[in-house]
């Protein structure tokens, strides 16, 4: 024991030490869940010998950040849960053009110029098996009686992904299926995570647009908890990697990007329940071709973002 | 009154006003700017004031800003009402089993509030653990205003109860004796003489609880937002965390917390200028307390339920939690397990290493604050220089501002491009951001014992010879150690477990208890959080304890 603590505080001490200098190592700012990007950094480090700098939260934590850095920006490659990241970082002139050899098999709508996806969530009904309410195989099923009160729906306000499904769903219908979804007693819980947690313990039954792969490791871990991905169709979020064009390792910066496309980046993106953005890389969980998606236009809904989500609040505040 | 020909104020001065300057003067002034700017992020100065007309014409704003007054009061008033009382007896009267229920009191301060909320949360929800034990739950009371109140008021109100029951013990006996003797009832005695001296503690106490109130993030968003209650902390978190991000919205609103916060400060001087408070003047006074008699039981019972519902209910869930191997399990014994535990210890996830940084950052944070706190306090008090207003003005700052404006003030400062050194992206910007949050705890604390002690004794000690830094050092400080101390260890538990500033400001690839703990959540693993989180409060609870036992023996610290 006090030989650990020992090491922990050389450790620490080291690491103020070290904190300071960052020569040719690579930092990365990612949204994305933490083991993954631990995993992912351990394994270039001992291909490439370049050390990995990671800072991990949320996308707007994230956001937060980069936006108060602005005037001396440290982060070299930024992965984030939102595609609209890499669109709107694109218009403004702030990415580096970068296409990865290890790309060619990333489909199409998966990258652009300037970013490619590190691999893919798509939501769908997260489901309580011990509720004892009927599986639900729609969006729509959720309005109905059995499911009274027992429905948590992510705050599309924190989560693209959540925004995007909300601003399909209720271009489909001018916001009926979410006027049903509130008669029946079902709220917006806060972000993905807290959503979650009251279907785990059985306070709620499902929830309406959980991100898939956090509810799939949990049913892994053996929760009793499954996924549902309604056939009317859903939304993915892709998870845009991109190189910032103030980095000054950008050649480091490419190669991770190379490394998280190769085939033991992709094996570790599958791992985590994610779906891996390569077509050829195998994933024990449903893949983008299973899944029927929702579609729309994405400048329009982005356009609208806040006549929709002041939609959303006027259906569900209004206490 | 005599301070000025007492003299020697400077070097205690000037420490308090460097301090300060560098850890609440920077930041602050960098969120002023912000709001005035807004294209400041860029190094640009252009468009001044165009997010004031923006910002402050979002017709959310009032509701948010009244939502926010509201809870603060209700959290005051909740804690006063359980705290005060319990406080009294504590003070006055031979409370069986004493020393133990100042320890259980004290794990409220040691309990993360979001972690407390998600406790309450998984104990009272549907199928929660009270569903599970007893058959039915308080879903609909827990996401209301009275569930949020309670739950923030048993995380603060061992504030009050501590601040309560050291000044009344220090005022109580002597002072209500010669009322006693001048034939005052005990009743009156108690209000019109206990109480009255007792004001500089208990109002500092309230005062302190108010700002936490308005400024506490996790159970407000966990609580607040399905039952449709916004407050200004939870506008501004979306502001920050809402795609594209609104940084001088974020700090006009937290100019506007600021403010309010202000406004109680100065209504506390309001009050307590209106008197002298002074009360330890080095005579000898006995602190013999009475027995309680026939109340012993209604006393005893009353400890008992408020110190099993601040903290048994919290962490009795808490390590439910971390013990179950699934949550959908639920309480079944072939559920239970330590593999969450296991797990920290193995360094799962780099638990150990967020323990030490967390445990180290927290003692330097205790130290600085406590130097810094203790300087300015005396300068505000007990010297008569010029500007010690705005001394104790920039002390109350930080008390205001939320966690995760403090963390853009501060990358902000010390991110410009022309600085040829910067604690940026070390691990010493988090110490300057616990600094910057926790200094009103030092500062307070010393505040009001320093308002104690009379000026004589002070001027006693120079009138035979010693030199200003010499009788601070030997006179004042030994004097205010008591209050200073609990200050700083409530410091170390503070900043050892903070989590708002922590997520943005870490420097890369440093996590700490907080960070660690929320990573967890946000990626579905309840249980070792909950398991980290545990270990953690046992830590913080434990280590302030044998330290203060530590003190004792040495005879720094009274009985």
């Amino acid at each position: 024991m006090f030989k650990s603590l020992k090491s922990i505080t050389l450790g620490a001490v080291a690491a103020v030490l070290m904190a300071g200098v960052a020569h040719a190592d690579v930092t990365v700012y990612t949204a994305g869940p933490q083991s993954l990007i631990d995993k992912m950094s351990e394994g270039f480090t001992k291909e490439t010998g370049i050390k990995v700098n990671v800072f991990q939260a949320t996308t707007g934590k994230v956001m937060a950040r980069i936006e108060a850095e602005a005037s001396n920006p440290v982060v070299d490659v930024l992965i984030s849960a939102s595609w609209d990241t890499a669109t709107d970082f694109e218009k403004r002139g702030w990415l580096v053009k970068y296409s990865s050899p290890n790309a060619a098999k990333v489909p199409d709508f998966l990258k652009s110029d300037y970013a490619v996806a590190q691999g893919i969530s798509a939501l769908g009904i997260a489901w309580n098996t011990k509720s004892g309410t009927p599986k639900p195989t729609e969006w729509a099923d959720l309005t109905k009686a059995e499911y009274k009160d027992m429905v948590n729906i992510p705050d599309p306000a924190q989560s693209g992904s959540s925004f995007e499904l909300t601003a399909a769903l209720a271009g489909q219908d001018e916001f009926k299926l979410f006027k049903d979804l509130q008669a029946n007693g079902a709220i917006i819980a806060g972000a993905n995570a807290e959503a979650l947690n009251p279907v785990l313990q059985g306070a709620k039954a499902a929830v309406f647009g959980a991100v898939d792969y956090i509810t799939l490791a949990a049913a892994k871990k053996g929760e009793s908890v499954e996924v549902v991905f309604p056939a009317s169709g859903t939304v993915i979020a892709p998870r845009p990697a991109m190189i910032l064009n103030w980095s000054k390792n950008q050649d480091e910066a490419k190669k991770f990007i190379d490394y998280m496309l190769s085939d033991a980046g992709q094996k570790l993106v599958a791992a985590q329940m994610l779906m891996p953005a390569r077509s050829d890389v195998a994933a024990d969980r449903p893949l983008v071709s299973d899944l029927k998606l929702l579609k729309f236009d994405n400048a329009a809904v982005y356009g609208k973002r806040k006549e929709t989500l002041g939609e959303i609040t006027k259906i569900f505040g209004g206490k | 009154m005599a301070a000025k020909s007492v003299g020697g104020p400077a070097p205690a001065a000037w420490l308090a006003i460097a301090g300060l300057l560098l850890v609440v003067a920077v930041p602050f002034a960098a969120v002023v700017m912000q709001g005035i700017f807004p294209d400041l992020g860029q190094g640009s100065f252009a468009k001044p004031f165009s997010s004031f007309i923006a910002t402050l014409n979002d017709g959310a704003l009032i509701g948010m800003a009244g939502n926010t007054i509201l809870l603060g009061f209700c959290v005051v008033l909740a804690s006063a009402v359980v705290a005060v009382p319990l406080g009294v007896f504590r003070a006055l009267y031979r409370v069986p089993g004493a020393a133990l229920f100042d320890v259980l009191l004290l794990v409220p301060f040691m309990i993360p509030p979001y972690i407390a909320t998600l406790g309450w949360i998984m104990t009272l929800q549907p199928r929660g653990y009270l569903q599970q034990l007893l058959g039915f739950n308080l879903s609909p009371f827990l996401f209301s205003l009275a569930g949020m109140t309670m739950v923030m008021a048993f995380n603060t109100f061992p504030v009050v109860y501590f601040a309560v029951s050291r000044t009344v013990e220090a005022v109580g006996a002597r002072y209500a004796d010669v009322g006693r003797v001048f034939g005052a009832t005990p009743a009156r005695a108690f209000w019109r003489i206990t109480l009255p001296l007792s004001a500089p503690g208990l109002a500092a106490s309230l005062m302190l609880v108010f700002a936490a109130a308005i400024e506490e993030y996790g159970t407000p968003a966990a609580l607040g937002r399905r039952a449709g209650f916004q407050v200004l902390v939870t506008g501004i978190d979306l502001r920050i965390s809402d795609w594209p991000i609104d940084l001088p919205g974020a700090s006009i609103m937290s100019l506007l917390l600021v403010g309010l916060s202000l406004v109680t400060f100065l209504g506390q001087r309001w009050i307590l200028s209106r008197r002298s408070y002074q009360t330890v003047n080095g005579k000898p006074s006995a602190k013999d307390k009475r027995p309680l008699g026939t109340m012993k039981w209604p006393v005893l019972a009353a400890f008992i339920i408020v110190s099993f519902l601040a903290t048994g209910v919290p962490l009795l869930s808490i390590l439910a939690t971390a013990m179950s191997r699934t949550i959908s399990g639920g309480l079944a014994f072939d559920n239970m397990s330590f593999d969450n535990f296991l797990q920290v210890f193995q360094n799962s996830a780099g638990a150990l290493g967020a323990l030490a940084n967390s445990f180290s950052l927290g003692i330097g944070t205790a130290l600085i604050t406590g130097l810094i706190g203790v300087t300015a306090a005396y300068t505000v008090v007990k010297t008569k220089i010029r500007g010690r207003l705005a001394i104790d003005t920039l002390t109350i700052i930080p008390n205001a501002l939320p966690g995760i404006v403090v963390a853009v003030g501060l990358i902000l400062a010390w991110n410009m491009p022309w600085l040829p050194a910067t604690p940026y992206n070390t691990p010493f910007i988090l110490l300057l951001a616990y600094c910057c949050i926790l200094l009103p705890q030092t500062m307070r604390y010393s505040t009001a014992a320093f308002q104690q002690i009379g000026d004589n004794l002070e001027a006693a000690a120079r009138v035979f010879g010693a030199s200003g830094i010499t009788a601070f050092r030997r006179i004042l400080l030994p004097l205010v150690f008591p209050s200073l101390a609990s200050a700083m260890l409530l410091v170390f538990a503070l900043a050892s477990r903070e989590l708002v500033a922590s997520v943005v400001i870490a420097p890369v690839g440093m996590q700490t208890i907080a960070t660690f703990i929320w990573r967890q959540f946000e990626q579905g693993s309840i249980g070792l959080g909950m398991a980290m989180a545990f270990i953690a409060i046992l830590i913080t609870t434990l280590l302030p304890l044998v330290l203060l036992a530590l003190l004792r023996r040495s005879g720094l610290v009274a009985e």
